[in-house]
């Protein structure tokens, strides 16, 4: 079973925001924004801007007929168009309106801005220093690390820096918004979370939220850049609810890339130590996360990095402590791994530190440490089966880790000119969002007089192909053919309140509603066909292949003729099913509880071909065994192992930003370089962890979506193994390592 | 009025010849099936076909990223887009590949990467893997990982291998083994019946176009409103052919088409490969030499090769008369060539190397295809039949605000290449640069790189 959507992607028949028909009077929408990272708004002139040719209209604050708030947690924590404190630059202040886009483009030029430029901060440790930060800094003990330090032979401590990562989604950020009758907005809108961007268009355009249709048919990739961040949503909705015509707001790629949130870098401090024969007694651990100037969904970023510091590893004491910074630049957001991949960077680069100072193999201690059936992890949590080295094992036995490490050494040995790395790197991720609330889904089931079947759910299609998935779930609880099942869009008249397409639970939630809901009409069936045959016990009627069984033997009765007889006898052939995960609880207080329903395992080994001349390198080959439980789908979940390793690769390598002095940023298009295909690695296996099952999620699956990104960072780790095998007299470069790093690490005295 | 095939149908529009091709397709044509990701050619998920009429009366199609190309530059052309290749029912071979082995997610680079496998289809001599790879370098995905997408490519060379790979017959092939649908065939007699011949004129306030892949980049604004030439009116300029002296290239010459030169590769073999470095398929497709030349990019990995070749311009003038100078005196400061208004580049002449001779080129960036290089450099030396230097030209990107031609060379003639003299010669091109620190790179790091990337081009010969 594939993705359900590739037929049309083929073809170019898929049905973006962009491709929607044009409705008759569509005006386009652009914002202006703050040229400043900070500063006050001292007088905006718009006078000329609203008299340009074309223009329908130009809109600030004063404009905005709800409230003008679209904070992600804290609602006024971000302002939708600035009143008069700016923070960052791309921040909006205004919004013009015009008949095309690029009238509205060469309208903006003319609106007039005088601004109070004050100091602004860009970096976090400076931030926290000055006492800017979002939330409160979070503080997790578990043991004592002070007792725990007094006991190790070796103790490693330093700093270690990871940068953004942009999302990169091929469709930009885009909405279309069109007004209805009687106040009524419909906006069809490229975003992760259909019910808290629904409240926001209700709130800023100031109607009740049964008068907004929020519509989400699928999206060209999302990666977690638009989960949070409602601006070019709300402010279309604002556009359209004023002119009360549609308007549409795309955004360029460029101000895509210039404007919108980040994966969130991370600075570590830490402090590690382990006993004479390698077993990690103590972690102290400080994080600053470098947020940006909202709060967006940084906290609960800061969160999952937090409760994921320890990574895949066993830890007799730990300190974490975590703190959300507060600085001038576009606030950062969610992005696939949430927090965890930089946790687990800071937790490997603490281990890699380790072992120099001990002299031996860093896998080794890895191995050593790596969590056992019946630990339990620093908040307190104990989880049923730990896969952790039943991967290790699995992919140690068909890639021979010793054979390998081995030969890399020899070669580093023998060659001067090139250089090999190697890095095992061990997943261990938590699934459930850590805030239990969002731990609901629900979705509604149609089945029509001819046999075809409708599913409507809270989850977003971006590629991930959890429609396919719950598509697949529902043909198997009817036992039908998948071409009778289609998932509709999804829409918040259909499925309220549903909860963002993240945290990689889309498919556990959405697919166990789908099936709770497909298993109550079958119920349903089985007691009209019962009663029909004048049968007592429902449970002896089956379907099977579109045929329905009595006690295992087939009728002639088939899927067609029963559901139009169903209806005839006036069963009930639509319904809601709704699933909220059981047993979840976190303590803020203690930081103590069970945040997660089950983890997600892996282990990878990465290999990379360095050439010291040049800086450049290879990535030369991946090996994965991942643990994606009873697969849905393989094809699916194949298609996400292989695609968040290489966007993590990205990430760990040639994905740099650059800013300009004044916080602007100055990578374009043309300089943030995503890997391509030459990039990526030519031997690159992937292997799902065989007799795996998970009785914690729908029909004995593991969510795929963000665990193996991790993997992904053993590009880094397998290129600073090649670096550090020429010497090892200086500090380590920060992730990514680009080849201007590789090649200044090897050649700068 | 512009008239040019789009799929299956003759199309007229009187619309500005700057107004960008995918603009034209997605929002006058209503074919949403082409995706606007980047504008700047940078993606390829606005990949297209734009067949013309060869010289045999046949149609030869190129990849070509339409969210760069302005309409003026397709006149008479066929332009394919992902629903020209649609079959009625079924899926063509190349889109079957795609959704057996799984090789889109989100689907918006999709449409791109099924146009670009079928510029293999259509161009790849031998229907080999590497050319299938080749041909998608300019088309990223951000979902997949390219894993399933390489195995469709595969796949497809595969399938293909078993057909047979006449050129001439292509269209026919292709056509015949479910790949093209089969109006492809009337394509050559629709493009003959709606040819015109071009009536542009360079005036003083023309702007002039050729593949357009960075003006369009640059003001795809004011290009809009412009008046515009565009040099691929200018068949006469396509043509690569040798005299006894020189390799001579027309101004119209694309860096594909040179790179895939017989006449080029005959002289310098590495061509074929070090141009795979040159932004990418879907640019080199449109980029010409010419273009490169005159964008005067200190950087431009065609400019510093052909600078280390000792390349001559032959530069039309007003009326119609010529003249001639050396590449390197071209160049006058940033971005300032001695080029007047309506003068073009009608030639480009590469001496043809004599007796024992060396060309390398090496080029650095941060990511190694589609990149923009921190630093670039090409070497073209002699060497006698004692091992003795003769003429050494060494050229230099990203390290001054021209295309360096590096100085003070002469004095290593007839010195035997040692290591002692591979030295000097570094630290005279070392002398002689200025980088600066930008987006590519810090300054020190472009310096202590030229360095290293001046000692490898006498690594690659030992």
């Amino acid at each position: 079973m594939k993705n359900s959507d590739v037929k049309m992607h083929v073809r170019g028949k898929s049905i973006f925001v962009d491709d929607i028909l044009p409705p008759e009077g569509l005006l386009h929408a652009v914002l202006f924004t703050s040229p400043v990272s900070k500063g006050k708004i001292k007088r905006l002139d718009v006078a000329r801007a609203k008299k340009a040719e074309d223009v329908a209209g130009v809109f600030t604050w004063k404009d905005v007929p709800g409230k003008n708030f679209i904070g992600h947690v804290v609602l006024d924590d971000q302002e939708l168009f600035a009143v008069e404190n700016l923070e960052y630059i791309g921040q909006p202040i205004a919004m013009v309106v015009a008949s095309t886009k690029r009238a509205a483009v060469n309208a903006c030029k003319l609106i007039k801005l005088e601004v109070e430029e004050l100091e602004a901060v860009y970096d976090p440790r400076e931030a926290y220093k000055k006492r800017m930060i979002h939330g409160k800094k979070r503080v997790l003990v578990n043991g004592d690390t002070e007792e725990g330090f007094k006991r190790c032979v070796h103790i490693a401590e330093g700093r270690a820096d990871c940068g953004p990562q942009e999302h990169f989604y091929f469709e930009t950020q885009r909405s279309l918004a069109i007004p209805m009758e009687d106040g009524a907005m419909k906006v069809c809108a490229s975003v992760q979370s259909p019910g808290i961007f629904h409240r926001h268009i209700a709130e800023v355009i100031g109607v009740p939220m049964h008068k907004v249709e929020l519509e989400i048919r699928r999206l060209g990739g999302g990666f977690g850049g638009k989960e949070s961040t409602a601006v070019w949503v709300a402010a279309s909705a604002v556009a359209a609810k004023i002119l009360n015509r549609p308007v549409k707001m795309v955004l360029s790629r460029n101000e895509d890339i210039a404007t919108t949130g980040k994966r969130h870098p991370v600075s570590f401090d830490y402090k590690i130590g382990l006993d004479s024969k390698g077993n990690i007694l103590a972690y102290d651990v400080d994080l600053y996360q470098h947020a940006g100037a909202c709060t967006d969904i940084s906290l609960a970023v800061l969160e999952r990095s937090f409760l994921h510091a320890t990574g895949s590893y066993r830890i007799q004491s730990v300190r974490i402590t975590a703190v959300s910074c507060r600085t001038n630049i576009p606030p950062n957001n969610a992005f696939r791994g949430f927090g965890v991949p930089q946790a687990a960077f800071g937790i490997e680069s603490a281990l890699l530190h380790a072992a120099e100072v001990m002299g031996v193999d860093v896998n080794l201690i890895k191995k050593k440490n790596l969590l056992r059936d019946g630990d339990s992890l620093p908040y307190g949590m104990r989880p049923e089966k730990i896969n952790a080295i039943t991967c290790w094992d699995e992919l140690d036995k068909k890639c021979n880790f010793e054979e390998r490490i081995s030969a890399v050494d020899e070669y580093n040995r023998e060659n001067v000119d090139t250089k090999r790395g190697i890095a095992i790197i061990p997943v261990c991720f938590g699934i459930s969002f850590a805030q239990t609330a969002l731990n609901q889904a629900s979705a509604l089931v149609n089945i029509y007089v001819d046999g075809s079947v409708s599913i409507s759910a809270g989850a977003v299609e971006m590629g991930q192909g959890v429609n396919a998935k719950i598509a697949l779930i529902a043909a198997r609880v009817f036992s039908i053919s998948t071409d009778k099942v289609r998932v509709d869009t999804t829409n918040t008249s259909r499925i309220p309140n549903a909860s963002p397409t993240s945290a990689s639970t889309g498919a556990d939630l959405n697919g166990m509603a789908a099936k709770m809901a497909c298993e109550e009409i079958l119920k349903r069936l089985k007691i009209f066909v019962a009663k029909r045959i004048n049968h007592d016990n429902p449970e002896d009627i089956s379907i099977n292949d579109e045929t329905v069984y009595l006690k295992d033997i087939k009728t002639d009765y088939r899927w067609e003729q029963l559901i139009k007889d169903a209806h005839w006898d006036r069963t009930d052939l639509s319904c809601h099913g709704y699933y909220a995960t059981p047993g979840l609880y976190l303590d803020r207080e203690i930081n103590k509880g069970r945040p997660f329903s089950y983890y997600s395992y892996g282990t990878s080994v990465t290999e990379v071909l360095v050439d010291c001349a040049r800086g450049t390198y290879d990535i030369e080959s991946i090996d994965v065994v991942h643990d994606v439980g009873t697969s849905i789908s393989s094809a699916i979940d194949k298609g996400q192992v292989e695609g968040a390793i290489v966007q993590a690769v990205g990430w760990s390598t040639i994905e740099q930003i650059r800013y300009e002095k004044n916080g602007k940023v100055l990578t374009g298009v043309n300089a943030y370089k995503i890997p391509d295909i030459k990039l990526c690695p030519e031997k690159f296996n992937v292997y799902f962890l065989e007799n795996s099952s998970n009785p914690f999620a729908v029909c004995n699956s593991k969510a795929v979506g963000e665990p193996p990104f991790i993997h992904g960072i053993g590009a880094y780790f397998a290129i600073l193994h090649a670096l550090r095998s020429i010497r090892k007299d200086k500090l380590v470069p920060s992730l990514p390592l680009t080849p201007e790093k590789v090649f200044m690490y090897i050649h700068e005295c | 009025m512009l008239r040019f095939v789009v799929n299956g149908r003759v199309v007229e529009t009187d619309m500005h010849p700057g107004t960008i091709l995918i603009d034209f397709i997605r929002e006058v044509l209503n074919f949403t099936g082409t995706k606007e990701a980047c504008r700047e050619g940078e993606c390829g998920a606005c990949t297209i076909l734009v067949g013309s009429l060869d010289a045999n009366g046949g149609v030869s199609y190129k990849s070509c990223a339409s969210c760069i190309l302005p309409i003026g530059n397709v006149r008479n052309c066929h332009i394919v887009t992902i629903e020209g290749v649609n079959f009625e029912k079924n899926l063509n071979a190349v889109q079957q590949l795609i959704m057996d082995n799984s090789a889109s997610q989100c689907g918006f680079c999709t449409p791109g990467i099924v146009l670009s496998l079928l510029g293999f289809c259509l161009n790849s001599k031998k229907f080999s893997y590497d050319d299938a790879i080749d041909s998608l370098d300019g088309n990223l995905c951000r979902c997949t990982g390219y894993a399933s997408i390489s195995n469709a490519a595969k796949g497809l060379s595969e399938v293909l291998r078993e057909k047979n790979s006449d050129i001439e017959e292509r269209v026919n092939v292709l056509v015949s083994s479910s790949v093209l649908p089969e109006y492809f065939l009337k394509i050559p007699e629709m493009l003959t019946d709606i040819s015109s011949v071009p009536n542009g004129k360079i005036s003083k306030d023309s702007v002039i176009v050729a593949g357009g892949t960075d003006l369009f980049v640059q003001k795809p604004e004011q290009l809009q409103e412009a008046k515009l030439f565009f040099i691929s009116e200018r068949k006469d300029l396509n043509y690569i052919r040798q005299d006894k002296t020189h390799i001579l290239i027309g101004g119209a010459v694309t860096v594909e088409e040179f790179r895939n030169s017989e006449v080029v590769n005959k002289y310098f073999p590495a061509m074929k490969d070090d141009l795979l470095y040159h932004s990418s398929m879907i640019l080199r497709n449109r980029a010409t030499l010419a273009g490169n030349i005159v964008n005067a990019s200190p950087i431009g990995d065609m400019t510093i090769i052909l600078l280390a070749l000792n390349a001559l311009i032959v530069i039309e003038c007003k009326r119609g008369g010529t003249r001639e100078l050396a590449l390197d005196k071209f160049y006058r400061g940033y971005k300032k060539i001695d080029l007047e208004k309506c003068e073009i580049i009608r030639e480009i002449k590469i001496p043809i190397p004599k007796g024992n001779y060396y060309y390398n080129f090496e080029k650095v960036s941060n990511r190694k295809t589609l990149d923009i290089a921190a630093v670039n450099t090409a070497l073209l030396m002699q060497v006698d039949k004692n091992g003795k230097i003769g003429d050494l030209r060494i050229s230099a990107g990203g390290v001054a605000p021209v295309p360096l031609v590096v100085q003070n060379l002469a004095q290593f003639k007839g010195n035997v290449l040692d290591n002692n003299i591979i030295r000097k010669i570094v630290d005279v091109v070392t002398e002689q640069v200025t980088p600066i620190d930008d987006i590519r790179g810090s300054a020190k790091y472009k310096k202590l790189l030229l360095k290293e990337l001046v000692a490898a081009h006498f690594k690659s010969f030992y």
